[in-house]
């Protein structure tokens, strides 16, 4: 019986966690994300810039888009 | 350096003009000739319009040269002598308007743009005046005539889907014919995007050739129809340049081959590209010349490291670290 009122008070928890995470002002809808995340891309590749800084760029896109699919 | 001194510094080259340093590094029991370009110098253009932003890509005509300028939202119109002439676009969604162009390319009397933000190829005459285009389902990238009403677009992956095209043929009222060349995918996606990074050149029939710019030594030839008709090896004297990046995902090797690339009349001018302060690798500023047997005919040297660049009669047009354009004859 105990254990029971665990999972159900975890699964209500979780529940709760679900629907503020989605309800979260912060959260982007993905197709901004995505769309986002492209220009950095296409804006860092036509920099034409040496490769070092290319791949420092692109990965600040990819912890950006991170973010953005987080609400962060 | 400004326009009145890069003249100057374009006529003081002009004056020791013409060194053909034979000789220049016998490699595989054969001389290469060694040269150094010659630039031409640019007239002056004081209109601030003439000043590119950002210069992604270029193309000619019989007497123009196309410069697209993705900052500005334009196509830059410049003689063969570098003088300004005029621009088009600006930037925004509707027809004429442009959301970072990024490729340009001169078809008959059309100038076909890349509109890259907009997913969308549109179409210009010689005026500037927009005459249509058509939507496409990724941001195009380069855009290229390959004559018979036929256009080739490039797209940059965008990571999240396997087997991607790099090629897309359309027909000029935007029928799809054909698209090809996978992009190649593996567990890290940022690796990828440096082995996916191609250049095109045109070739004079309706065909094409495809570079990688990095990881291959090879030429790959399609016919019009978008068939790989050929591969050709690139002679190992124009050298990979080996940079290894530190990364998230460890050490990321890269074997640079080409910085860019340009085709005139059956030779291909390929630019190494050069090692930036021991720990980069950047845009260089020497030229192999290969013929199409992929040998090493000569090297051009030029006065400064270029990005973009076409040769066309023997004359290179490129765009330099500033993003200013500069004119070299490089001869044959």
């Amino acid at each position: 019986m105990k254990k029971l009122a665990i999972l159900a008070l975890a699964g209500l928890v979780l529940f709760a966690a679900g629907v503020s995470y989605a309800a979260a002002p912060g959260l982007n809808n993905q197709t901004d994300c995505n769309s986002n995340h492209q220009k950095c891309r296409e804006y860092t590749l036509n920099l034409d810039a040496p490769w070092y800084k290319v791949m420092v760029l692109l990965t600040a896109c990819d912890f950006a888009f991170g973010k953005c699919m987080l609400g962060l | 350096m400004d326009m009145t001194g890069r003249a100057a510094a374009a006529a003081a080259g002009f004056a020791l003009a013409v060194v053909i340093a034979a000789g220049a590094g016998p490699t595989g029991g054969q001389t290469v000739d060694r040269r150094k370009a010659v630039e031409i110098a640019v007239p002056a253009n004081e209109s601030d319009e003439a000043v590119l932003g950002r210069p992604v890509a270029l193309a000619l005509d019989a007497d123009r040269l196309y410069i697209a300028d993705a900052l500005d939202c334009a196509v830059k119109m410049f003689s063969k002598d570098g003088r300004f002439l005029g621009s088009f676009g600006r930037k925004g969604r509707g027809p004429g308007e442009l959301a970072f162009p990024s490729g340009v390319a001169a078809a008959g009397a059309e100038i076909i743009v890349a509109d890259k933000l907009n997913f969308r190829i549109q179409v210009f005459d010689g005026q500037g005046k927009a005459r249509g285009g058509f939507k496409v389902p990724f941001a195009p990238d380069r855009v290229f005539s390959l004559g018979a009403q036929k256009l080739l677009v490039t797209g940059n992956p965008t990571g999240r889907r396997r087997d991607e095209p790099l090629l897309h043929v359309y027909e000029a009222g935007g029928r799809p014919l054909w698209e090809g060349l996978e992009a190649r995918t593996s567990s890290d996606p940022i690796l990828d995007t440096f082995r996916n990074m191609i250049l095109v050149c045109p070739g004079e029939s309706g065909d094409f050739h495809v570079i990688f710019r990095s990881g291959e030594r090879t030429i790959l030839h399609f016919s019009g129809s978008g068939a790989l008709t050929g591969r050709t090896a690139v002679d190992e004297r124009h050298a990979f340049k080996i940079l290894d990046m530190p990364s998230p995902r460890g050490v990321m090797r890269l074997a640079g081959f080409c910085w860019a690339a340009a085709l005139d009349r059956g030779l291909f001018y390929l630019s190494a590209p050069e090692d930036v302060d021991g720990r980069d690798l950047g845009p260089g500023r020497t030229v192999s010349v290969i013929d199409g047997q992929g040998r090493l005919r000569s090297v051009v040297d030029l006065p400064c490291a270029v990005h973009r660049f076409l040769v066309a009669d023997g004359r290179l047009f490129a765009i330099d670290d500033e993003g200013g354009l500069r004119i070299f004859e490089v001869g044959r």
